[in-house]
């Protein structure tokens, strides 16, 4: 059995993330010591991985407990599992548009402001950002 | 009129009605396109049309179910659109 430190070392992650993730219902000790110390079983060590490894591919911590909610029922199928990948990389796929389309915009701001040596009272970022928010202000007085 | 349903393979919400509401989006407007998108293979399209979930209707080129609807809310949404493009 693994006290809570010895976990996190294994999992690399600190305990007061194990602690969240405890109350947040992702993992559980499965016992507590004659001192209190919570102690935990190598399928926590599994559990953890399987945590961190869905925190990458950008799975929500209540989305991961449904995960693991499927992991455990018998009558689950990979399919189950595998529409909520499809539909976590539709998710991901949006983002990654509305990032680009944020990272192209700035491209066009960092092109107009072609000489740093401005003072800040006419630096074209700034200006085009009162500018838009000028705009936005008036748009919604409308 | 062109009606689009997102789906992907293996998953059991996307089989489950899928031919009940063709058959109806049919009945009610005869002659519509009725084209099944699988995800994958249209990932760019569906993330342009904001697909999230899955299965997923649009109705020419916009998304107009996020999630699978009833055979009357598909009936209601086309007959509704329909009457929309004739009155024009």
């Amino acid at each position: 059995m693994l006290k809570i430190g010895e976990l996190a070392a294994v999992g690399e992650v600190s305990s007061d993330t194990l602690r969240f993730y405890e109350r947040e219902g992702l993992i559980a000790p499965t016992s507590k010591s004659a001192g209190g110390y919570r102690l935990y079983d190598d399928d926590a060590v599994v559990r953890l991985r399987f945590i961190k490894q869905a925190r990458d591919c950008g799975f929500t911590l209540a989305e991961i407990q449904q995960l693991l909610v499927l992991r455990n029922q018998s009558e689950a199928c990979c399919g189950d599992v595998r529409q909520r990948a499809i539909e976590k990389k539709l998710q991901l796929e949006a983002k990654i548009r509305v990032l680009s389309a944020m990272s192209k915009a700035l491209d066009h701001l960092i092109a107009d402001c072609s000489n740093e040596t401005h003072p800040i009272d006419r630096c074209p970022i700034l200006g085009a950002l009162e500018k838009a928010t000028a705009s936005a202000g008036l748009g919604g007085k409308e | 009129m062109k009606i689009e349903l997102f789906y992907a393979l293996g998953c059991d919400k996307c089989a489950s009605n899928r031919t009940s509401l063709k058959v109806a989006a049919e009945r009610a407007v005869p002659g519509l396109e009725w084209h099944e998108l699988n995800v994958l293979e249209h990932m760019d399209y569906a993330v342009e049309l904001g697909v999230l979930n899955l299965p997923a209707i649009a109705i020419d080129g916009a998304l107009e179910f996020p999630a699978l609807p009833s055979a009357k809310q598909l009936v209601a949404a086309i007959t509704r659109k329909s009457a929309v493009a004739e009155s024009r």
